[in-house]
């Protein structure tokens, strides 16, 4: 993932520095990433996806210029693909929250995303107890066994596995009450 | 149109890109069009040259062109898509925050049968009201110098460019108002900056989509 965004990062300055060869590879290269996030958001009006793509690549080539070269490229991307999301449901009149997904499906995800989904599954985990959203940082993002993850926070192992399991219930359930929505 | 089409189009016509900002030229035509509006509307103060040379009239100016430095730096990270703009916010306060300081300071050394009028003056009714009426001469060229940008939160933004608006049409006001104490400065013109922020944000969530 580190080397796909420094690949696209790569492909980026040199498309500000007016290298079509590297601009045409890196919409491109984005393109099927841009498609997945907005079909996974657009319940029901997947129709639109293609549009919504389109629309995103326009303006990822017409705001280039507010990409700073020194951030992540994925956040960058992500950041509007998102805006013309909202700005989509808005312009439908839907009174629509662009909805967290599940957090195991946040958890076990690689996409355009990554950078700034690690950021909202932070602001998702902080609502965990300390200890418990250690264990689960160590077991779920971390690599740790479950077993290795328990003796580093103090758990016995099956108490760490109930824990584990009732915390993701607890994120599941808080990303799918209407309550919590995504900041604007 | 094919997506494989438009990427081809797109990559086609590439030009090199320079970072985006709003250009000076657009904040220094602001300034410009907000001092005419104060000649135009409310007249020069009749003792402006006297108060060129003393130390409150630039005071002041630095006040408003400090607020209107951080606005501009708000304005610039709201702007770009996934930039943090909590710094921004920061030094906004911070500006604040030594200008409230510097009229605490001012209100100690002024005897207590002094303060009323040290915060009042003599304009505090309508000097808001005058700082709106001069961003609105600001105003279009900020709001147009601010095309390049892609601002992603469009209230916040929009309340940001209303108070880079307010704080040069404050600045520009100094031209006019004859008020020279620190209270009545960090009060009122700091109330009528607010106010074109919070127009600004109304007007962001419709003028700035992209």
């Amino acid at each position: 993932m580190i080397d796909r965004e420094a690949e696209l990062r790569r492909l980026m300055i040199r498309g500000l520095d007016g290298d079509p060869v590297a601009w045409r590879m890196l919409l491109t290269e984005i393109r099927p990433a841009l498609a997945g996030f907005f079909q996974r958001r657009l319940a029901g009006h997947e129709a639109d996806t293609e549009d919504l793509v389109q629309d995103c690549l326009i303006a990822i080539h017409a705001k280039r210029a507010t990409y700073d070269r020194s951030r992540p490229f994925t956040a960058w991307a992500y950041a509007i693909a998102r805006y013309k999301l909202i700005d989509h449901l808005r312009r439908q009149g839907r009174r629509h929250s662009v909805p967290i997904e599940d957090a195991d499906v946040l958890l076990a995800e690689h996409t355009v995303e990554d950078g700034v989904v690690r950021r909202d599954l932070g602001k998702l985990l902080s609502i965990l107890p300390r200890r418990q959203r250690r264990l689960v940082e160590d077991v779920r993002l971390g690599g740790y066994s479950v077993a290795e993850a328990a003796a580093r926070n103090g758990f016995t192992e099956g108490a760490a596995k109930v824990s584990v399991h009732r915390s993701l219930k607890t994120l599941s359930a808080t990303v799918r009450s209407p309550g919590v929505r995504h900041e604007n | 149109m094919k997506t494989d089409d438009l990427i081809e189009a797109l990559a086609a016509g590439l030009e090199p890109a320079r970072p985006a900002r709003i250009h000076p030229l657009w904040v220094a035509g602001a300034f410009g069009a907000a001092a005419v509006g104060v000649m135009l509307l409310l007249g020069l103060r009749p003792d402006l040259p006297a108060a060129l040379t003393g130390p409150v009239f630039w005071l002041k100016a630095l006040y408003s062109a400090a607020m209107a430095g951080a606005a501009l730096v708000l304005v610039s990270r709201l702007g770009r898509p996934a930039v943090s703009a909590h710094r921004a916010l920061q030094g906004l306060l911070l500006v604040i925050g030594a200008a409230l300081l510097f009229a605490g300071i001012e209100l100690a050394l002024t005897p207590v049968a002094d303060w009323s009028r040290s915060w009042l003056g003599l304009t505090w009714s309508y000097c808001a009201r005058n700082i709106l009426l001069v961003s609105v001469f600001a105003a279009p060229l900020i709001w147009l110098g601010a095309r390049p940008l892609a601002p992603t939160r469009p209230m916040a933004s929009g309340a940001a460019l209303g108070l880079l608006t307010g704080a040069i049409a404050a600045t520009a006001y100094g031209l006019h108002c004859p008020e020279a104490t620190a209270p009545f400065v960090v009060t009122w013109y700091t109330l009528g900056m607010a106010l074109a922020a919070g127009i600004g944000a109304a007007v962001g969530r419709f003028a700035l989509r992209w």
